[in-house]
């Protein structure tokens, strides 16, 4: 193994933050679920996440790291309160290459006392070079295992209709491409309506990645999309910072509640 | 201020050039393998990259699939190919597929910064 592989799965070498999945409920906002993201050695070249798994592509590797990283995110949440469901990114070709990959998920989820059911497995790099008789397994055991299935980067690469048909997700996430600066642009806004119409029809919800101003929620709202994710509502955050947030605390019984998350606050 | 990737699987020329070309104001990168070097290549600008021809990997030409992987991601990244070893035709092999120049190993550091500064500025 080389030396910067053997630095990422180093014990305790990798990091996990957690940024929220936003649902807008009414004027509210309430926590969706979260999406667990990994960090690499921060004196390596692996601190950056993009040269990490591009390292790790590139070494073919992904199996073992995604099964790294799943394992460190499952254990930094659950120290989290309040038993949030969890996303976790995995690269379609350890799906399509590592056939005890939703065995092994289940296992570890089971060590730390999470719930598969708790559990979103969102499918990334999706271009292909790896077996669909094993990728579709995957998919049927996750299942029936009671995971969810969420395809990310939706619109862009190999992100496309034929994955959202052999997957089925109940995820689409749209890429942020489409939804920063929507507000001033009739195609982005088409692009948004049209996926959106595309989850209505293939039963998949839809998730606006990377919202960072308020004045493009309005095309979101338009095209009927509740779920959001980015720096508006929150940056990744460290499972205290997370906690100290205030995201993992429920909306309360009443909207009227003063406590409640109002969505004019995210403009702040 | 310029940003330069080093590419070499030998620790210790890392760390000595890194520092000497830090010293001349620059910012370094350095990765120790091909993957490392594509994988930050894949995300990061250089101005310049530094790349030894032989890194430990399979065929023994590594710096030269790296010149071409410069040359198609990044055209205006200059390219020094560093070889301790490397053949006339290995030698003529790595200008043809883009690099700016094809230094010895040997070469004091003082020169190989020197090679790097000018190039830069053809750069610029």
């Amino acid at each position: 193994m080389t030396r910067l592989l053997n630095e990422i799965l180093a014990t305790d070498a990798l990091t996990v933050v957690f940024q929220p999945v936003v649902e807008t409920i009414g004027e509210r906002l309430q926590l969706h679920m979260l999406e667990c993201l990994t960090r690499g050695p921060s004196d390596t070249n692996a601190g950056r996440a993009d040269v990490m798994f591009e390292y790790v592509r590139r070494k073919r590797v992904e199996p073992v790291v995604d099964r790294a990283c799943i394992l460190v995110g499952l254990h930094a949440a659950a120290t989290l309160p309040g038993n949030p469901h969890l996303s976790f990114n995995t690269h379609a070709s350890t799906l399509g290459r590592d056939p005890d990959f939703p065995a092994v998920l289940v296992a570890m989820a089971d060590d730390v006392g999470i719930d598969p059911t708790r559990i979103t497995i969102e499918i990334i790099e999706h271009a292909h070079g790896w077996d669909g008789v094993t990728f579709d397994r995957a998919l049927r055991n996750l299942r029936s295992l009671g995971a969810r299935i969420a395809l990310d980067d939706v619109g862009l690469g190999h992100s496309n209709y034929q994955m959202m048909i052999d997957t089925h997700p109940q995820y689409l996430k749209i890429d942020r491409y489409f939804v920063h600066g929507a507000h001033a642009d009739l195609d982005r806004r088409a692009v948004l309506d049209s996926i959106a119409q595309l989850g209505l029809r293939l039963g998949a919800r839809v998730v606006a990645e990377g919202v960072e101003e308020t004045r493009d929620l309005m095309p979101l709202t338009d095209a009927g999309i509740d779920l959001a994710q980015g720096y508006l509502f929150a940056k990744p955050l460290t499972a205290p910072e997370l906690i100290a947030s205030g995201w993992l605390q429920p909306l309360p019984a009443t909207p009227l509640d003063a406590n409640a998350r109002p969505l004019a606050a995210c403009s702040a | 201020m310029a940003h330069i990737l080093i590419v070499d699987d030998e620790e210790t020329i890392l760390f000595a050039m890194g520092q000497y070309i830090m010293a001349q104001g620059c910012t370094v990168d350095t990765a120790r393998e091909l993957e490392e070097a594509q994988a930050l290549l894949s995300n990061i600008r250089y101005h310049l990259v530094v790349a030894d021809l032989r890194l430990s990997g399979t065929h023994g030409s590594e710096g030269l699939d790296l010149v071409g992987m410069v040359r198609e991601c990044c055209p205006s990244t200059r390219v020094i190919v560093l070889t301790a070893y490397g053949s006339a035709e290995m030698q003529q092999e790595a200008l043809r597929r883009g690099a700016d120049a094809v230094l010895h190993k040997s070469m004091p550091l003082a020169d190989v910064a020197d090679a790097a500064i000018k190039l830069l500025g053809c750069a610029a």
